[in-house]
């Protein structure tokens, strides 16, 4: 049981990345991790190690996540873009922050399903099968998932172009 | 040659751009995109968004916890009783009432008809409505199966049994008397370890009866609906329809 709980405890910084970005909301997202280890706790009695804690968790924060949406049918707040637009872009660290409020910007606008996939995949590192494992979804499924997600980001991101105004877009490629 | 044998497939662009394929597959993608600048582009692009998504919430896992995730407090307080649940009680009260008002005015406005439409429709909000509350699903927990089982069939006026859904690896968190059309109705929710719950609302069967499976679904929610001449009955999770079938039909055996 206290092995159990070490192995809960060495998840919550990652529960906390990925209910961030789910949820692009500091409050909702530790709410919801709050929640996913409460039923954590209470469950972890009943727990069998068919799949690891990892996996485990994020599902229960997942199932949560998708119960709170149901209730609450509630969009997440568009981040003002505007704003951040405005600010100078200096250097490279400046390129990579802005290009990462963009896609920031752009992850909120996926529908939940291609959200939760890609950022399970790219944020949290899981393998493809640990994913497709994780939200109980064939492997087919979840790769389409990703492709669309991707390819919906990539539109997104192209569209807006004026989010670097004062650093033309072929440096971006140079290397 | 080997591209020809294996053509390059989108998920192979995808895995490409994530650094998962073996290095044999990798060289046949790097060829590929050589002669294809399109997808040269697309894969680009993709690697940028990986960059750029782990820049933007990378660092959320370096923050200092805050007290209320602390596992090791939330466990001792489990055991010690927990003082917390008392400060929350009063956030669930309000929520019932809530549902309560919230079910009474529906019924005065719309009026809906007797029979499962109705009966399902009411299954799939009150499931909305509590299968995500985490304090306090249900008003008496499995511990006290018993209670719950002579209370709820003293309250509808038949005698009604839980239906047991281990084996479907599902296990009863408890149960709640709700209102329906202005009569009571009952539901019982089970969860399974990954936390997916599922809802029973059950009311006494009206004059219509007997009636085969029928489904419904819902924002995602599948519910399926079926009387015999003691209940009416609907079933309702976020389940593919034929896992959902099975743990009916489970339920509908042990009813009888």
């Amino acid at each position: 049981m206290t092995r159990i709980l070490d192995e809960i405890e060495a998840c919550i910084p990652a529960l906390r990345r990925y209910a961030r970005a789910l949820t692009r909301d500091v409050s909702l997202a530790d709410d919801l991790v709050q929640d996913c280890l409460e039923r954590a706790l209470r469950k972890q009695t009943l727990w069998r190690p068919t799949a690891s804690v990892r996996s485990w968790l994020f599902s229960i924060l997942l199932n949560i996540r998708r119960d709170d949406l149901r209730r609450e049918r509630r969009a997440p707040a568009p981040l003002p873009v505007d704003t951040l637009a405005a600010e100078p872009a200096t250097g490279e660290a400046q390129s990579a922050r802005l290009a990462a409020i963009e896609v920031s910007a752009a992850i909120a606008m996926l529908p939940p399903d291609q959200r939760e996939a890609l950022l399970l995949v790219v944020l949290e590192d899981f393998s493809y099968g640990e994913a497709a494992a994780t939200l109980g979804i064939p492997l087919g499924t979840l790769m389409s998932r990703i492709g669309r997600a991707r390819e919906q980001l990539r539109e997104a991101t192209e569209r807006t172009p004026p989010a670097r105004p004062t650093q033309p877009a072929r440096l971006r490629t140079v290397k | 040659m080997t591209a020809e044998r294996h053509p390059i497939r989108e998920e192979d662009l995808i895995a490409y751009a994530d650094g998962r394929l073996g290095a044999d597959r990798r060289g046949e993608v790097e060829s590929w995109l050589r002669d294809h600048p399109n997808d040269a582009a697309r894969v680009d692009a993709w690697r940028h968004q990986n960059e750029a998504i782990r820049t933007a919430f990378g660092p959320v896992a370096a923050e200092p916890l805050p007290a209320r995730l602390d596992v090791r407090r939330m466990a001792a307080a489990r055991r010690a009783g927990s003082g917390r649940r008392y400060a929350m009680a009063a956030a669930a009260v309000v929520l019932l009432v809530l549902g309560a008002a919230g079910g009474w005015m529906g019924r005065g406005v719309f009026a809906p008809p007797a029979g499962s439409v109705s009966l399902i429709a009411e299954a799939l909000d009150a499931h909305r409505l509590y299968a995500s509350e985490v304090v306090h699903p249900v008003e008496v927990k499995s511990d006290d199966e018993a209670h719950l089982s002579s209370w709820l069939s003293k309250r509808l006026g038949i005698v009604l049994v839980i239906p047991d859904l281990s084996a479907d690896g599902f296990r009863l968190i408890g149960g709640r008397l709700l209102p329906a059309g202005g009569q009571a109705a009952a539901q019982y929710m089970y969860e399974n370890d990954e936390g997916q719950r599922i809802t029973l609302f059950i009311v006494p069967a009206g004059k219509e009866s007997r009636s085969a499976f029928r489904y419904a679904s819902s924002d995602k929610l599948e519910a399926l609906f079926w009387s015999n001449d003691k209940i009416a009955c609907a079933i309702v999770g976020d389940l593919p329809r034929d896992a959902l079938k099975d743990i009916a039909t489970r339920a509908y055996k042990q009813f009888g």
